[in-house]
This record gives structure tokens, C-alpha cells and sequence, in this order.
């Protein structure tokens, strides 16, 4: 009999999470994603002024990218369940289980990426800042479905950021602050927008 | 030490609503939950198995409670019905989704305390 009611327990769950898979994640708020967005553009604008070669200071460089990416997280994490336990309270943990299973794969190999390269291949650091736009976008298209159906252009404008950086941006110009600025500004302030503009859809569904 | 006895209405679960706790509504329901599009009334009976007299009543049910939408239109000149789940009815059907677990879950914690000392007096007789 218990084994029967584990299983009846699974099978709500499974249900929940199948529903949850359908309803369009509410958790990004507009103005927080915009203020990621501008927090790469000051990001970008201090390593503009007190970074003018960061190619010789790696580490430097790395502290400064890496505080703004968990900044960021910081800020768009915690908005996230206050949001998504508002608006989707009966699925909101199956929610936010989903919004981070699709993304922390891209963060973490990121991260990852970033580490090996350091340890095993520093020549190949002036790739970092297209390597990071591309594993974003694969993030975001992996949260696509989640979320309104035009954040598939921000996941292709991270792409063609990231290549774009990969081809263009060599020798002195590998790590320059337009490199993840324009990159990570445009994109989150293009996010933002779609988030603002598609805020009421699928409302109060859930 | 004497057991705690549990507070009133603890177990009275009045969030079971009797137009979702039928099980081909619940069928229903569960299904259209998954498909926020809709659902053709053919792709419904055959999911859940229903016959169309059947599969009528019971949308009318949901319709009428307000936890269903039917729409008909035709398509390729031929008329197809598509039932969707309402806002409301989404959101009723997970609040009955969450007393159903809570249901399951005490049922579960019973049997588990019942299942306990047996377990135990099985343990006494086993060789030190």
C-alpha cells in the first residue's frame, strides 16, 4: 500500500511538472534584467578606465566580469522566486526548478570553460568573451519555450555576438570592454524589453 | 508520551472539488492541463478513453463550472471542436492537485507509522 501512495505522490508531482512545462515563466522581471544590462555597460566603462590592458591583467579582468555575472544572478535569482511565488503560486517551486534547470547547464559550463582555459590553455583566454556570449545563448535558447516566444532573437543576437566576437576581436582588441558590453548590454536591455512588452500573457494562470 | 491529537478540520479536505473528483473529469483535466493550446474533442476521447456521449457530458460539466472553453470552428470545411482549460480552471485544478497530495501524503505518513512496529518486532527476532 505505501509503495501504491509513493507512487499516487509521484505521479501529482509528475503532473505538476508537465503543467508547469506549459505556462509561460513569469519569475524575469523587466526592470531587474534591465539593470543587468546597464550593469555591463558600467562594467565595460570601468574596465575602459582602469583596465587599459587587460590582456596583462588576466586576473583583474576575470574579478571584474565574474563580480558583474554573479551580481547580476544575485539579483535576477532573488527577484525570481519573490516573482514567480507571486505569479505562479501553486507551481512555483516546479517553476523555478525548471527556469534553473534550464539555464545553470550554460552557467556552470561557462564558469567551467573558463577555469580550463586558465589552467590549460591561457592563450586561448582572448576567446573568453565570445565563448561566454555563445554558451549564454545556449542558455537562453534552452529557456526559450519557458518564456515569450521572441526571447529566441536574444538568444540568436548573443550567438551572432559571440561568433562576432570570436572573429573579429583578436590581438589587441581580444578583450576589449566593447567585447562583453555591447554583448551583454544589448542583450539583457533586448530581454528587458520582450519581458515588458509580453508582461501580461499567460497571466494569472497559474 | 501522549499523542498530540490533530487540530479540528485537519483532515476534512474541502479543497476536493467534487466537479474535478470524478475520474473522467479528473482524466480530462489532467490532459488538457498538459496542452495549453486545447485539444480536439477526438484527440480528448482518445486519450481518455471515452465514449462521445460521455465525453459531452462531461465537457458540458467542466464548461458550465467555468473550467473548460469549447470553441467550434470548421477546418477543411469540416466542423472541429477544441476544448482548452480555462485561467480559472488552471489554477482550480491546482489547488485540488495540492489537497489531493495532501490526501496522499497522510494516508502515506499512516501507513508508515503502522508499517513501523511490525518492522521493528520483525528486527527483534533477527539474530544479534
Amino acid at each position: 500500500m505505501l509503495k501504491d501512495l509513493d507512487q499516487a505522490l509521484a505521479e501529482i508531482s509528475a503532473i505538476r511538472s508537465q503543467i508547469a512545462r506549459s505556462v509561460v515563466f513569469r519569475g524575469y522581471g523587466p526592470a531587474t534584467v534591465a539593470t543587468t544590462g546597464l550593469l555591463a555597460v558600467v562594467a565595460a566603462a570601468v574596465q575602459a578606465a582602469l583596465l587599459r590592458d587587460p590582456t596583462g591583467n588576466l586576473p583583474g579582468y576575470l574579478a571584474l566580469w565574474a563580480g558583474a555575472a554573479v551580481l547580476s544572478a544575485g539579483l535576477v535569482g532573488v527577484e525570481m522566486v519573490t516573482r514567480a511565488r507571486r505569479a505562479h503560486s501553486g507551481l512555483a517551486q516546479e517553476m523555478l526548478a525548471t527556469a534553473v534547470e534550464q539555464f545553470v547547464p550554460a552557467a556552470a559550463a561557462g564558469g567551467l570553460l573558463t577555469l580550463v582555459l586558465l589552467a590549460f590553455a591561457p592563450e586561448a583566454t582572448w576567446m573568453l568573451p565570445g565563448l561566454w556570449q555563445v554558451i549564454f545563448s545556449l542558455g537562453v535558447f534552452a529557456s526559450c519555450r519557458f518564456l515569450p516566444p521572441p526571447i529566441f532573437w536574444v538568444g540568436a543576437w548573443y550567438l551572432t555576438a559571440g561568433l562576432g566576437s570570436l572573429a573579429l576581436a583578436r590581438g589587441t582588441g581580444a578583450l576589449s570592454p566593447a567585447a562583453m558590453g555591447v554583448g551583454f548590454g544589448v542583450g539583457q536591455l533586448l530581454t528587458a524589453a520582450i519581458l515588458y512588452l509580453h508582461r501580461e500573457e499567460g497571466g494569472g494562470d497559474a | 508520551m501522549p499523542r498530540r491529537d490533530p487540530a479540528p478540520g485537519r483532515f476534512a479536505y474541502e479543497g476536493l472539488d467534487r466537479v474535478i473528483h470524478e475520474r473522467a473529469r479528473l482524466s480530462l483535466l489532467t490532459s488538457l492541463a498538459a496542452h495549453p493550446k486545447g485539444l480536439a474533442f477526438g484527440d480528448l476521447k482518445r486519450l481518455c478513453r471515452l465514449t462521445d456521449g460521455n465525453l459531452s457530458r462531461h465537457l458540458r460539466i467542466l464548461e458550465e463550472s467555468g473550467l473548460v472553453e469549447i470553441t467550434k470552428r470548421f477546418r477543411d470545411h469540416r466542423p472541429q471542436t477544441t476544448c482548452r482549460l480555462t485561467a480559472a480552471g488552471r489554477r482550480r485544478f491546482l489547488d485540488y492537485l495540492s489537497v489531493l497530495e495532501t490526501v496522499v501524503a497522510d494516508a502515506a505518513a499512516t501507513a508508515r507509522a503502522d508499517a513501523a512496529p511490525r518492522r521493528g518486532l520483525v528486527k527483534g527476532f533477527a539474530p544479534a
